[in-house]
């Protein structure tokens, strides 16, 4: 009987206008989105591995003496583009692409000797805003296709699913059949759900076929696995807003009225929550601004300069052991560079904690679930760049140890690191640097999908109970 | 019979509003959008009072920059000025948060929209949330609004059988038409007028935001934007409701219009634009043109050294002291910026070098001007090249969206608020004039060939008639006049909605 039910209801939606709407509409979004990916990812693979192989050649010719690889540092440090960038592409810009992990900014002469600080992280901040005078508007990418188009095409084909059939009277017709209510929502639920579900597929298809056909794009297994995902979120949603649409349906007993709550809570959930509440936490957590940023490292450059104010007349020497005047210098531009990197690291970690905040917040609303859950199986944005900077942090450390090691190693180094008298001066083999490469690793992506997911099938479970207990009591 | 008629369109105006408040859909909308307007106004005064103050402070700090220069050389590089925030920005936020505030003056370097920095990026991981602000709230919700009130005012009346009861008496169809359309409008302008004055409420309690006299001429021109727009969408929805014969069909119709007109097409336009304009190559050879103008100064630098007669070609001439100097090259490619500002600050002479300071004048009065000059050539250069490459880029995308009257609403708000283009342009006009007084200043206490250009031995610097920066927003008749032309497309696209509507409806069988 459910399947009777689902066919008759499945029928009429095929001959909809909105079944056509949700066809052309969808055609012509993944269609623009795959021309507008088309040649992305292989001009950013290709822009990476330029800038790659720059910042190793830069490595290499550091690499005739330890002590320049200690001032120079490992250099900049890049994010590997993501194949699935077509997914939630449109935040990139304002994510920065790489880390720098160079030379700092001060040195010193004297006569006799000259002092220059030693490499450090820094994290340069993407603000293309500053002078972008594009309008505003949301991009066309699969992130904002699913959390905003499909859910509004979920509320059109489920808006009078009830109230409609009430005022018919065909909704009675159909009880009066020894079907119970449970079937006859179900039904109506299956039979939305696949109407929506055969253009987006074909959608979907399209978009990936012109994709992969280019040749730009070469899609592994990992890639079309967590596509796979991605569209099972996007059911996960869809199902969402049908249950929600079936829920004010049932509750509202005219159509129209039904329409206009829904599209309410439709512009709420999408458009306005995620936004409003973002801008809300700003506020209430500030970080420091790039002033203020300024002036605490300008603070902390004084107090070094006070707890060392005796280094001026001490001169480092070669000798071995070292000497007392070349540890101090030692000592002092080791803490130059910890407490430099400390003070970046902070502002940092104080902007990414105010996001992460933000999001968790944001995820009230179901389209910001998708959003992120999207964005961590695709590989883009926030959740990819954290997991970036956890892998540049692990290598920066790999990186000062095997210099540590190198300079042990060396029978004629004082071994007192950061001045170049107490530093080793001979060459590295190039070879035996650890290298950075930034891997994607995926396993931490399902994990954090399956969160997401979970709180999708929440939402739905909640909206749907709420839809089938109002659908009992409705009048018909 | 003039009486007759209008009697009777008062008594419609009358049945057709009470109809309209009456109505469910008319309270949930109206409760919906002043609480969004009521929530996101406090969260944007919250936004702008912590924009003005990080103004005040920047602006207090960059004065102090300035008092602190001992040389008139090292000014360049520490005179920066800054924009202060706009209140209206509340409204439509347009440009007015995103783009940078604070941006140095130097006579090495024509200032850009491009070279714009900010005072107040706390955290540019923010930007992941998009701004939402009143015309936001306006364009989406009472734009549905207005369509669901329109789709079944006919075709609802026709369904029930009440319009042919309507038309027995003696009342014609361009009367029912058009007190269906007044009534509907003022219903459709209450939940507007109740916000802004709710607005106006919470700017009054809010000390920090202060309206200018003219600020209220540009309320009045988005409230009246804002009638327009919602006008525009009851038309269609008007048109909608008469050529439909069932209500279902006029709802799917309805919102197969808003979601394509306010949600899909704007973004897709931009998207579009965004994607396929490449102009990467017309950069690269701007940026060629820019450098050989550089490499030009630095050769007739070369030649004056040559010939000064002095050994070696050693700018600082062999002047020898204490202090710092310095020559840079500043570049970033995408947006052109190149210039070779180049200061100097000895704050100790040696007594054998003193013969030599006259050569250093000389030396600064050759290079500082020719400076200027080669700065204002690339300019030029510059301007033409990054107009091109992204403002005419964002002005496509900009004609491309005005295809949908949602996106015409948006930025003729967004001119009348002043948070536009053209409002940012103005501030970089400003800073541009200033930009010449400071030279202006330069040449009348003869900076270039002073000591005090590159030294500061004896004495330091004066700048106690320093010209200051004073910035006036663009005032509201510019923005009054880029916002006419979108004001002028929607109330044609009323008419001629209108007009159609009408049409039909005169002829049609009830």
């Amino acid at each position: 009987m459910i399947w009777h039910l689902t066919k008759r209801e499945l029928y009429d939606h095929l001959n909809s206008l909105r079944f056509a709407f949700t066809m052309s509409v969808l055609f012509v979004l993944m269609i623009v989105n795959a021309i507008g990916y088309l040649s992305e990812y292989k001009a950013q693979s290709v822009a990476y591995q330029k800038k790659v192989s720059a910042s190793l050649d830069k490595m290499r010719s550091n690499a005739d003496s330890l002590y320049n690889l200690l001032t120079e540092g490992p250099g900049i440090l890049y994010k590997k583009p993501s194949m699935l960038s077509f997914c939630t592409g449109s935040d990139e810009a304002f994510i920065p692409e790489s880390v720098d992990a160079g030379r700092a900014s001060w040195s010193v002469g004297f006569s006799g000797f000259s002092v220059r600080g030693i490499w450090r992280m820094e994290y340069p901040q993407s603000n293309p805003n500053l002078w972008d005078t594009m309008p505003d508007y949301t991009n066309v990418d699969w992130g904002d296709i699913i959390s905003v188009v499909l859910s509004l095409i979920a509320i059109l084909f489920t808006f009078d699913a009830v109230s409609s059939e009430r005022a018919r009277g065909t909704l009675r017709l159909i009880l009066s059949n020894s079907i119970s209510r449970g079937t006859v929502l179900v039904s109506k639920y299956l039979a939305a759900l696949i109407a929506i579900s055969i253009p987006f597929l074909i959608a979907v298809l399209i978009n990936l076929f012109l994709l992969y056909t280019s040749g730009n794009i070469p899609l592994g297994t990992s890639e079309w696995g967590r596509l796979s995902v991605i569209v099972f979120i996007a059911f996960v949603y869809v199902s969402i807003c049908l249950a929600l649409g079936l829920l004010i349906s049932s509750c509202v007993s005219n159509s129209s009225t039904s329409l206009m709550v829904l599209l309410l809570i439709w512009t709420t959930w999408v458009v306005l929550l995620p936004s409003t509440l973002g801008a809300m936490i700003s506020g209430k957590q500030p970080t420091m601004t790039s002033d203020e940023f300024r002036t605490h490292s300008e603070i902390l450059e004084q107090n070094l300069d006070e707890q060392y104010r005796d280094r001026w007349a001490k001169i480092p020497s070669r000798t071995l052991p070292a000497t007392q005047e070349t540890l101090l210098w030692s000592k002092y531009i080791i803490e130059d560079a910890e407490r430099k990197a400390e003070l970046n690291k902070e502002h940092l970690d104080a902007q990414i904690s105010q996001l992460q905040l933000a999001r968790s917040i944001t995820r009230i609303s179901p389209a910001s679930i998708v959003r992120y859950g999207i964005e961590s199986l695709a590989g883009t944005g926030f959740t990819r760049h954290v997991q970036f900077l956890e892998q540049v942090h692990r290598y920066a450390d790999e990186f000062q140890a095997f210099l540590v090691d190198t300079d042990r190693a060396d029978p004629g180094s004082p071994h007192a690191i950061g001045p170049k008298e107490g530093t080793s001066q001979k060459p590295v083999r190039f070879e035996a640097l650890p290298k950075f490469e930034d891997r994607i690793s995926f396993s931490g992506a399902y994990n954090a999908a399956v969160t997401d997911i979970m709180l999708l099938v929440l939402f739905f479970a909640v909206l749907f109970a709420g839809a089938f207990f109002f659908f009992l009591r409705a009048d018909v | 019979m003039h009486q007759g008629y209008a009697a009777m369109f008062l008594i419609l105006i009358k049945r057709e509003m009470l109809a309209n408040l009456m109505e469910f859909r008319f309270f949930v909308a109206m409760i919906a959008t002043l609480v969004l307007v009521v929530a996101n106004t406090v969260v944007l005064i919250k936004d702008y009072e912590r924009r003005l103050i990080s103004y005040n402070s920047a602006v207090k700090q960059h004065h102090e920059k300035v008092s602190g220069v001992k040389v008139y050389s090292e000014l360049d590089g520490n005179l920066l000025v800054d924009r202060p925030p706009n209140p209206l920005s509340t409204f439509n936020a347009g440009l007015d948060r995103r783009i940078g505030n604070a941006i140095a003056v130097r006579h090495a370097l024509v200032p850009t929209l491009w070279d714009i920095e900010s005072h107040s990026a706390d955290n540019p991981f923010l930007n992941l949330f998009s701004s939402v602000d009143i015309v936001l709230i306006f364009q989406v919700i009472l734009s549905l609004l207005a369509l669901l009130f329109a789709h079944d005012a006919i075709a609802g009346e026709r369904e029930a059988g009440t319009l042919r009861l309507t038309m027995t008496n003696r009342v014609s169809r361009p009367v029912i038409l058009l007190a269906k359309y007044t009534s509907a409008m003022a219903c459709l302008i209450l939940p507007v007028i109740i916000s802004l004055l709710l607005v106006l409420i919470l700017f009054a309690m809010s000390e920090s935001v202060l309206l200018r006299g003219d600020d209220c001429i540009r309320i009045g021109g988005i409230l009246l934007t804002t009638i327009i727009y919602l006008s525009v969408f009851y038309l269609m929805g008007l048109l909608i409701s008469v050529i439909t014969r069932r209500t279902a069909t006029a709802v799917t119709l309805a919102m197969v219009i808003w979601s394509s007109l306010v949600l899909i097409y704007p973004s897709l336009s931009v998207f579009m634009v965004n994607r396929l304009w490449q102009e990467s190559s017309r950069l690269e050879a701007a940026y060629r043109e820019i450098q050989q103008i550089w490499e030009q100064f630095e050769k007739e630098q070369m030649d004056y050294l040559k010939n000064d007669g002095i050994e070696g070609e050693n700018t600082n001439f062999n002047v020898s002291g204490a202090g710092s100097s310095g020559t840079l090259n500043l570049f970033y490619s995408p947006t052109l910026q190149y210039f070779k500002p180049e200061y100097r600050n000895w704050t100790q002479i040696k007594e054998d070098s003193e013969p030599l300071i006259s050569y250093l004048k000389a030396y600064f009065q050759f290079s500082e001007p020719r400076r200027i000059r080669a700065a204002e050539r690339t300019w030029l250069v510059r301007q033409a090249t990054l107009n091109q490459v992204y403002v005419q880029k964002a002005n496509l995308a900009r004609n491309l969206m005005r295809l949908s009257p949602a996106a015409m609403y948006d930025l003729a708000t967004e001119a009348w608020a002043g948070t536009d283009y053209s409002g940012i342009s103005h501030f970089i006009t400003a800073v541009r004039q200033y930009r010449q007084t400071l030279i202006n200043y330069f040449h009348d206490k003869a900076a270039f060939r002073s000591r005090q250009w590159f030294a500061s031995d004896k004495g330091e610097v004066n700048w106690g008639d320093f010209p200051q920066f004073s910035y006036h927003p663009v005032d509201v008749f510019t923005g009054c006049k880029s916002a006419s032309g979108d004001m002028i497309c929607l109330l044609l696209i009323n008419f001629v909605l209108f007009m159609i509507t009408f049409l039909i409806f005169v002829r049609q069988e009830v």
